[in-house]
């Protein structure tokens, strides 16, 4: 009788129902239990363990950084601008000014002068660079984040597969046809926790009331939802798992010696480099690190000056610190935005969109350091030498982590579809 | 649903002979035979009789069970469900919200033996059923963008397809304002289909094709379709309707304000010697390459190409070359939304029935093929046809699927072989917005209580309010066949652990100008515990706590030995359990 019952308090409480005859109780239809058709996404890939123990960081630079006034300096031609180039510690190989700690590290850094793409709106170039394939409605693509977090998953890891920090991502693709298990885990600043991931009661409190959970569980098992329950459970396992892991220390940044924080540097960019390394370090696959405004289409030479400043130290920083720790030969480092800048300089002392000739640089990972592969003309317009379309450099990044290129994931349409379509990995950076 | 295939095949085949124009005589012959437009009783009940003929064994489970009261007039003696669970299910359908435990209460006692018909004739008159599907097809347009800017139509899409639902707009009147959408994107909501795509033409020509006729002829766009009849040279004919659209940014005064879904027809020789200057840097001497649509030449991609007539796919409706945008789009809209192409018609159905069945008579819902099985060909083919019959009625279409016993049916886990049949009644995820709405109603807040910490910065989408925030964390692609989707640990983190939900889940009183949240009011208001426990089940699930369920609970109270406290991890637990997620 306890609908009557309700009524009458519910009257009591609002004065809005009338008494009606009691028709029926609950009668709850049993429904047989049927086998899961979820992804049991705890156990993919569970076999699969991360035996090569290989990750990848890339530090994106939204916007498009100018080639000219960072790895590719013309400080000859009247497109170069006066941007002067520097020497590096490898003898023959000059960057351009305002890195000089880049330029000591240049024993393992390999710079590629010579991507080239079609794509010189932000939107569809941020695609392409972190996907390898340009946007479409039919399929999306997942990043190569998410690539990588299916292909080499860390089940030892109680932490997120692919971790991105910082918010200076546009269009940059998710988890795509893989699900959105393999999206990214944001980090919107390295200076805090990641949102929700500390209980807002005791951690006795939070573990009782998981056990009241798990019991109403229980108690429902003969409900329609109940074939999904086990896959709930596993979802909250694991997220329990996760925040009250000792691993979740990785993400406080205040631990780390306040030596090493000063040998990063001050930025956020900073912070998120090092807590690129905290997280590699404690098992996870693929960290994304951001930072942007190199969109300069005015005021071109004071604003380079500025972000290069930003990212010269930390940049160099995580290579020693990688090396230090024994993780460079296992970690991919990649320094890249969505294309570069024009060689002719605009009236208003700024660079536009240029993916006809840009640069990006690469290191650890099995990515022998100190050499240039490719080259443009004297003017920066063409490339002049090796080309490098972006799925040769996606099946760089495949090279370098031991990822099968042509592996087929399967689109939901039933459309198989290679990691990498096409292209070949640039050898020479590995011989 | 192999075995569904050759028939499947058979049956459009005869809907259709490609590559010829569809006989427009024999359409209407054969929907004549039906004898007009039925009403959505008669129209569920006959439903009801093709599906059991159609698929007996999965459908009729050959109970005995005798069906409520309110429907023993039904011809099939499907097992119904009780009142509670077509409550829930059905609010959750059609204005994407829960039932208030007051309405379970009402709704249980009431003995009307009309109520559930009259229960549907008030979701359907609710405005938020507009704002429900509004936000449905805003999701299903917009999560396929190429460009996040079309986010800029966000909000527009979402207003814009509540009001027409609301106001019973018809699916073709909305279907033609899509595709021949002009105008800002913040303002005309329905320039979103091809701001998703920024106005890149083959993309839009593949998206109105999936939305509006289920057709996934993109997959011609380099090579004839590997699966379906479609040939390359089709697709980009479909494009050429599209040779003239450009989302331009609006100018005013120097500044940019925002952006604008336009026609870019104006003839070379028309412009001013600046804009003809740029459009030659721009495009190297191919001056028509603004105008027309060319079929990229596979061997030589710097090529011109192939110079493309706009040509209907399905019926070989063609236009002449040379017509301006306007024309164009007007043209292709009218043959698209038309009683005499049975897949505009089909696509819609299909959709809908996937998602109030939980399993549409095509999986994907947004691919008919033609060569893909079909779960149910007689049955879909007469629900579209009534659906022309109905000049494409929305609401009347809702009110009929809504009304059969396959609906009304238990829900049933989905297989995971893929042999699902549109008669299987899934149980469904609940879609980002549905899950906020329940929550807020739970938890008796408004949408700024639940909050996120406020976030000043300002994406595409608008200001990051706490829905944009559940958008983000539990929104999902509706077009994705639901046994690809996975729950995230963001979104276990987010319900567990988020700061201003946990406020508004415990029994805080009131404090300075905050008021008490509803767990302490509910506390306060009742002494008995048993009582407060069958609140909390009517408020979260839509239903009484059973026997063992009570017992748990009380027993948990007991055992924490402080009332609000225990109370505060009932309701945490009730609100991250599965049930709450799933209708």
């Amino acid at each position: 009788m306890r609908y009557e019952h309700h009524m009458q308090l519910a009257m009591h409480r609002q004065g809005v129902v009338r008494r009606r005859d009691f028709l029926k109780g609950i009668s709850a239809a049993s429904i047989a239990a049927g086998t899961l058709s979820w992804t049991d996404l705890m156990s993919v890939h569970a076999g699969d363990l991360r035996k090569r123990g290989m990750a990848c960081i890339v530090l994106w630079m939204q916007g498009g950084p100018s080639q000219f006034e960072t790895f590719s300096p013309k400080p000859g031609h009247e497109n170069g601008g006066e941007t002067k180039a520097i020497q590096t510690s490898v003898p023959g190989i000059e960057i351009a000014e305002g890195l000089p700690h880049l330029a000591q590290v240049m024993d393992d850094l390999a710079i590629v002068r010579s991507m080239t793409t079609k794509e010189g709106n932000h939107q569809r170039a941020s695609f392409l660079l972190h996907t390898g394939y340009a946007p479409t409605a039919s399929v999306k693509h997942p990043t190569f984040g998410a690539i990588a977090a299916h292909q080499l998953p860390n089940p030892e890891c109680d932490l997120p597969s692919f971790v991105r920090i910082g918010n200076q991502f546009r269009n940059s693709g998710g988890g795509g046809f893989l699900g959105a298990e393999f999206d990214a885990f944001g980090l919107p600043s390295a200076e805090q926790m990641p949102a929700n991931t500390q209980p807002t009661t005791s951690s006795e409190r939070f573990s009782r009331r998981l056990g009241l959970l798990g019991r109403l569980e229980a108690d429902a098992a003969n409900g329609s939802t109940a074939p999904f329950a086990a896959d709930h459970r596993k979802l909250y396992d694991k997220a329990s798992r996760m925040i009250l892991s000792p691993a979740m220390k990785t993400f406080n940044i205040e631990d780390e010696p306040e030596a090493i924080r000063t040998a990063y540097g001050e930025s956020d960019f900073a912070t998120g480099c090092l807590m690129a390394r905290r997280l590699v370090e404690a098992g996870v696959t693929f960290v994304e690190v951001s930072t942007g405004n190199w969109d300069t289409h005015n005021d071109n030479w004071p604003r380079t000056a500025e972000l290069k400043a930003q990212i010269d130290q930390p940049f160099a920083q995580l290579l020693r610190d990688l090396k230090q720790r024994g993780l460079l030969e296992t970690t991919l480092v990649v320094w890249m935005g969505e294309f570069g800048r024009t060689p002719r300089i605009n009236p208003r002392g700024g660079r536009d969109h240029y993916p006809k000739a840009f640069n990006v640089a690469l290191a650890g990972g099995g990515v022998r350091g100190g050499r240039v592969i490719g080259a443009t003309d004297p003017s920066g317009a063409e490339v002049s030498d090796r080309p490098v379309a972006v799925t040769d450099l996606f099946q760089t990044f495949c090279r370098s982590l031991k990822i099968d290129a042509a592996h087929e994931n399967m689109s939901p349409i039933g459309r198989p579809i290679k990691i990498v379509n096409g292209g070949s990995p640039v050898e020479e950076l590995f011989a | 649903m192999m075995r569904y295939k050759c028939s499947a095949i058979l049956r459009s085949a005869g809907w259709l002979v490609l590559g010829l124009a569809i006989s427009s005589s024999a359409a209407i012959t054969r929907s004549a035979a039906l004898a007009g437009p039925l009403g959505a009783v008669e129209a569920a009940r006959r439903v009801d009789r093709l599906l059991s003929k159609e698929l007996p064994q999965d459908s009729l489970t050959a109970s005995n069970s005798p069906a409520p009261p309110d429907l023993k007039s039904a011809d099939v003696g499907e097992p119904q469900v009780d009142d509670e669970t077509y409550l829930r299910r059905v609010t959750f359908d059609l204005v994407g919200e829960l039932p208030s435990p007051e309405e379970v209460t009402q709704f249980v006692l009431d003995s009307s033996p009309n109520k559930r018909k009259q229960l549907v004739d008030r979701l359907l008159a609710d405005e938020k059923f507009g704002e429900n599907w509004g936000r449905y097809w805003r999701d299903a347009v917009l999560y396929r963008r190429s460009d996040d800017r079309a986010l800029i139509a966000s909000q527009s899409v979402e207003q814009y397809l509540k009001d027409e639902f609301n106001r019973g707009a018809h699916w073709d009147e909305i279907a033609r304002e899509f595709i021949a959408a002009k105008g800002k994107l913040n303002e005309a909501g329905a320039t979103a289909l091809i701001a998703s795509q920024w106005g890149e033409v083959p993309e839009t020509a593949a998206e109105v094709s999936r939305i509006f006729l289920g057709v996934q002829i993109q997959c011609a766009q380099c090579h004839d379709h590997p699966t379906d009849r479609w040939k390359r040279e089709q697709f980009h004919e479909l494009a050429a309707f599209f040779a003239r659209i450009a989302v331009r940014p609006v100018i005013d005064n120097g500044q940019r304000k925002g952006f604008e879904l336009t026609s870019s027809d104006m003839r070379f020789k028309d412009r001013t010697p600046a804009q003809q200057a740029k459009i030659k840097a721009n495009l190297k001497g191919k001056k028509n390459a603004r105008l027309e649509h060319f079929m990229p030449d596979l061997q030589d991609p710097t090529a011109e190409g192939k110079l493309m007539e706009p040509v209907l796919f399905l019926t070989g409706q063609k236009m002449e070359p040379g017509a301006s945008d306007d024309e164009r789009r007007a043209t292709l809209a009218n043959w698209i939304a038309s009683p005499e192409n049975p897949w505009f018609a089909k696509a819609f159905v299909n959709r809908v029935w996937g998602e109030l069945v939980g399993v549409g008579f095509y999986e994907p819902i947004d691919d008919l093929g033609p060569d893909r099985p079909c779960g149910a060909p007689k049955t879909l083919d007469f629900l579209a046809r009534q659906f022309a019959e109905h000049d494409f009625d929305v609401k009347w279409l809702y009110r009929t699927i809504v009304g059969t016993q396959v609906y009304g049916a238990p829900s049933r886990p989905r297989s995971p072989n893929g042999d699902n049949v549109p008669t299987t009644a899934c149980v469904q995820p609940l879609r980002a917005d549905q899950l906020f709405n329940a929550l807020t109603m739970v938890l008796e807040v408004e949408e700024t209580q639940i909050g996120a910490a406020p976030d000043k910065t300002k994406g595409y989408r608008g200001p990051r309010t706490a829905r944009a925030l559940f958008q983000q964390v539990f929104g999902f692609d509706p077009s994705t066949p639901r046994d690809e989707l996975a729950a995230t640990i963001p979104q276990a983190l987010l319900m567990m652990n988020q700061p201003g939900l946990n406020r508004a889940l415990s029994a805080e009183g009131p404090t300075g100008r905050r008021p008490g949240t509803m767990l302490a009011r509910l506390l306060e208001e009742t002494e008995n515990d048993e009582d407060v426990v069958v609140d909390l089940y009517l408020r979260c699930f839509a239903r009484e706590p059973k026997p063992n369920e009570l017992k748990t609970c009380l027993d948990y109270v007991r055992e924490v030995g402080n009332r609000t406290e225990a109370f505060e991890d009932v309701l945490w637990s009730l609100v991250n359990s599965t049930e709450f997620l799933y209708r």
